[in-house]
């Protein structure tokens, strides 16, 4: 008994409470944005952001006139879309520089990251003039292909760190069995991975989910990301804070509900046994 | 482990292409939209070339890049980029870590606990400098109330107008969006560690920190040296943020290389100008990636 | 019956008014809740045949994305614009000249005196109809001027004691809680820096500022700061929802801004709120006029339509509907005449500055004084890394090389 209570306490002192501490500088301006979308417009600057006097009046604006929930559409599919063609390509991408060695592996890996180390706004234009010779522009093809450019070589970099983890003699080990390479991929390693996939699949969505410059240059008035939406409530004269506050917290909520769904994924206990003998 | 090289010759055909074939979606997405963009980009650097004279495109050749070398601001902005680079990296790094190795254990409320981490990801950047920018305001930003009201300070700290510490508030900003992205690579990463080592080690005698510095750290060491990597140039190439907060100033005192490209290219319309300096700052970063690769990445092989 | 439908639709796709002319618009709005949508029903109903597409794109990146949809190719038809960015739209080719146009429209009229000469370019040919306006004007808090026994400031002296009057630290904490104005030091506040300056004899953004009256001004500018302490210490960096929250929470008594924030002073002060026109420096007045227009593209291939819409946005009644979701000023006289948007004191206030409402110069090298030149140096020169003088010499410089 004494030795459970110990622990427990100890427990807390380790772990609980730096989580909290933790917790509260992470979620602590996430509050005070919150704080800030329940006040009045009007009170925002007299008496300052607070719960008394609590209105859901801006998120009702939001949704009925900046018609928020289109928005949101508009980048889920992106996100969606983005997550798609990057993990697709990233993970077969990633099984070849793991698995094999061929003249221009070097290479390629850096070209991955050379690609990601230029500042995209340079690249604006050029994409531009791309998009509209393809004919587009305003379409949420373009913003896939153009978030997965980004995503992609970052992802490719995750992934094959990740499955360098998984020890080649698995592999050999499903193909002394009888399987082929890409059936050793997808039986032995892929399940393996699943915590990396996760991760990465996580960070594709939240990076084409968060991405503003291509949102705005690439799309138009059919397609018409969150990103922008909330832009458009910062105006030469003033900065509607309720409505904006408003759109960063709804805003935020699909990457931490997709994470939620997925996140217990993200620790699995396939690997357990698997190394061993 | 390789592959024997007692195969068929169809099947060595087999094997070479494979890679390739794996590899070609990636290779050719990326080569289409972004290398040849960049490559014009690099082109444009050599001209003189101001968007809204569109018919003057004279070669000049690397006067813009000697014009570079010479401009105050570029090695204040350059400064600034080492600043940046080499506080928030680690700042990122130190927190993430222990708030992976922290939502490893197990505790009751741990699920919510890693759902609500994301959150400083999860948010777009504009809304997040804005927000900060609230936080540090001198007339009502809830920071300066605070420290205000624990006697921490007798004045209200104008933290964005201050040139001294201007840099610094913003890399706490980056700091708190960015240490999610370390917190959830790395614990996934935690999890391809056998528990079973930790119970041998455990029984053996060894106490928690020996177990993480010869367990834990090996084995995350992999994804540790990619996720670095890969953020270091995010963080790097990230100006979204300082725009907003400060737009670069006060003076010069918060610019960072691709911000002065950025204010070049599409404030002052001089995209031969900006293409410089974006092409150089390309190049020095790829500098600091060959060396951190070569020195540190023997851990990727 | 079947080969009677199949005639009856062949006249009739002969026969049928040209298909609806599609006009792509571009403004930005600070008011989200859509208001063009409105003005857009009523022009659609009334033009048959033309139909317009309006995109409100974000403030902040506006001219950043219209640059590039320029270069790229896929300019609007018609956009909202302002003066600064005419001479490069103008060097771009990417305006169209309306003059003939506007000559030929019966609204022309009917717009405020001089507005058109105001927005014409620097060889006289009209690119742009002006849409609405403001006149940048002196907020103060009247209860701050009365327990102090001030007057508004009408100089730049007086304007100097009343500030250092009005900065005070109200409790007794060492540290002043009140100051006395409200400073923009961030982009966009070289209007108030301008007004300081500018003013003086002979002295002009592109010609005098190496005079020693232009190094008064700037220099007088930096001594508020830094000598007299007036400005809040967050001047240097402050934009415009710093100066108007600072002066709203009532942490300054005095800022300049314009008509379109007026509606929320009132709902946020009151009675304790008015305008007056800014001081007089040196010798005269100088004060912002804030220009938006609109203009039509030389790309468009739906040019006349283009026009009507515009031209319809500048006529009496649907100027005032536009007016009263910006927030800003009728263009047309008889809207100006019974406008009751704004509380009356700011409307006095911004008529009574017209007299000395000017624009900076209208050459490319105003578009980096306004988005870098004035903002790094002015900074600079408020935390002391540079002196006046030397900001002064960079502003010559800027202008000198175009």
């Amino acid at each position: 008994m004494m030795v459970a209570k110990r622990s427990v306490v100890r427990r807390i002192l380790t772990v609980d409470l730096p989580m909290l501490a933790i917790l509260a500088f992470t979620l602590g301006p996430y509050l005070w944005m919150f704080i800030t979308s329940i006040t009045q417009e009007s009170r925002l600057f007299t008496t300052g952001p607070s719960v008394i006097g609590a209105t859901l009046d801006n998120y009702r604006q939001l949704f009925e006139k900046v018609g928020f929930l289109s928005n949101m559409l508009d980048s889920l599919i992106i996100a969606g879309g983005t997550v798609v063609v990057g993990l697709t390509v990233s993970v077969t991408a990633a099984y070849a520089f793991s698995r094999f060695s061929f003249p221009g592996r070097r290479a390629l890996l850096l070209q991955f990251l050379v690609i990601n180390m230029f500042p995209i706004v340079l690249l604006i234009l050029p994409l531009f003039v791309l998009m509209r010779v393809l004919g587009l522009l305003d379409t949420h093809l373009a913003l896939i292909i153009a978030n997965s450019t980004i995503a992609i070589p970052f992802s490719v970099w995750m992934m094959t760190s990740y499955m360098n983890g998984i020890p080649r003699s698995l592999d050999e080990a499903a193909m002394t069995d009888g399987c082929t390479r890409l059936g050793a991929l997808v039986r032995v390693v892929l399940p393996l991975c699943v915590p990396g996939i996760i991760a990465t699949g996580i960070y594709i969505f939240i990076t084409a989910w968060n991405e503003y410059l291509y949102a705005l240059t690439l799309g138009g008035r059919s397609v018409r990301p969150i990103t922008v939406a909330v832009q458009t409530l910062i105006g030469e004269y003033e900065i509607r804070w309720g409505l904006l506050t408003a759109g960063g917290i709804v805003g935020a909520m699909p990457a931490t509900v997709l994470f939620l769904i997925v996140q217990r994924r993200l620790i699995s206990g396939l690997t357990q046994g698997a190394v061993k003998g | 482990m390789t592959d024997t090289a007692q195969s068929p010759g169809g099947f060595a055909l087999g094997r070479r292409i494979l890679p390739l074939a794996l590899l070609s979606p990636a290779v050719i997405v990326t080569l289409a939209i972004v290398f040849f963009p960049m490559a014009q980009t690099a082109w444009m650097s050599l001209h003189e070339y101001i968007l809204f004279r569109p018919n003057d495109f004279d070669f000049i050749g690397l006067e813009n890049f000697m014009a570079a070398l010479a401009d105050e601001v570029f090695w204040i902005s350059l400064w600034h980029t080492v600043i940046w680079i080499f506080l928030t990296i680690p700042a990122q790094l130190l927190l993430g870590l222990v708030t992976a190795l922290i939502l490893n254990q197990n505790f009751p409320w741990r699920p919510i606990a890693r759902a609500l981490i994301i959150i400083p990801w999860a948010l777009p950047s504009v809304v997040i400098a804005l927000m900060w920018v609230w936080m540090y305001d001198s007339n009502y930003g809830i920071i300066n109330d605070t420290l205000l009201r624990l006697d921490i300070i007798n004045a209200a700290v104008p933290w964005l107008a201050n040139p001294d510490t201007a840099l610094y508030a913003i890399i706490l900003t980056l700091t708190w969006q960015g240490f999610p992205f370390f917190a959830v690579m790395i614990l996934a990463a935690l999890q391809s560690i056998p528990k079973s080592y930790y119970e041998a080690a455990a029984i053996d005698g060894a106490s928690r920190w020996n177990q993480f510095r010869h367990i834990t750290l090996p084995g995350i060491s992999g994804v540790l040296v990619t996720a670095v990597l890969l953020r270091t140039i995010w963080v790097a190439n990230s100006i979204d943020v300082i725009y907003v907060m400060t737009g670069g100033g006060p003076g010069y005192a918060t610019y960072t290389l691709p911000l002065y490209a950025f204010v070049k290219a599409r404030a002052n319309l001089d995209f031969g100008y900006g293409s410089a300096l974006a092409v150089m700052f390309t190049l020095m970063l790829m500098g600091l990636v060959v060396v951190y690769l070569t020195r540190v990445g023997k851990a990727l092989r | 019956m079947k080969k009677l439908l199949l005639a009856a639709t062949a006249v009739a796709l002969f026969c049928a008014p040209a298909s609806a002319e599609t006009v792509r618009f571009w403004y930005h709005f600070d008011n989200p809740d859509n208001p063009m949508s409105a003005l857009v029903e009523k022009f659609e109903a009334a033009n048959p045949g033309i139909e317009i597409e309006a995109e409100n794109i974000p403030w902040n990146s506006y001219y950043d994305n219209l640059y590039t949809a320029v270069i790229g190719g896929n300019a609007p038809d018609a956009a909202m614009v302002k003066m600064f960015a005419q001479p490069r739209l103008i060097e771009m080719g990417a305006l169209e000249p309306i003059g003939d146009r506007l000559d030929g429209w019966d609204g022309l009229s009917e717009l405020q005196d001089n507005l058109i000469n105001l927005t014409s370019a620097q060889d006289g040919e009209r690119y742009y109809l002006p849409i609405q306006y403001v006149v940048l004007y002196l907020y103060y808090r009247p209860s701050m001027f009365e327990e102090a026994g001030l007057e508004v400031p009408a100089t730049c002296d007086a304007f100097r004691e009343a500030a250092k009057a009005l900065t005070k630290d109200t409790d007794g904490d060492g540290n002043p809680d009140v100051y006395g104005f409200g400073f923009r030091g961030g982009k966009g506040g070289h209007d108030h820096w301008a007004s300081l300056t500018l003013s003086r004899d002979g002295v002009a953004l592109d010609d005098g500022m190496d005079s020693a009256a232009a190094l008064e001004g700037t220099q007088y500018v930096v001594d508020l700061f830094r000598e007299d302490g007036v400005f809040p210490p967050s001047a240097p960096n402050d934009g415009f929802q710093e100066i108007i929250g600072g002066f709203k929470s009532g942490r300054t008594a005095m800022t300049i801004h314009h008509i379109g924030s007026a509606n929320g002073m009132v709902e946020a002060l009151g009675d304790d709120v008015s305008a007056a026109v800014v001081p007089e420096c040196g010798g005269g007045r100088w004060t912002s006029f804030g220009d938006e227009s609109t203009a039509v593209f030389a790309a468009s291939d739906v040019k006349d339509a283009a026009f009507k819409w515009i031209t319809f946005l500048s006529s009496p009644g649907n100027n005032a509907e536009f007016n009263t979701a910006t927030g800003q000023l009728p263009v047309t006289k008889s809207d100006s005449d019974g406008w009751e948007g704004h509380p009356q004191r700011f409307v006095k206030a911004t008529v009574d500055s017209l007299p000395f409402a000017e624009l900076l110069p209208n050459v490319p090298a105003t578009s980096d004084f306004v988005n870098t030149v004035w903002p790094v140096n002015m900074q600079r020169a408020l935390i002391g890394d540079i002196t006046a003088e030397e900001m002064n010499a960079k502003i010559v410089e800027l202008y000198a090389n175009e």
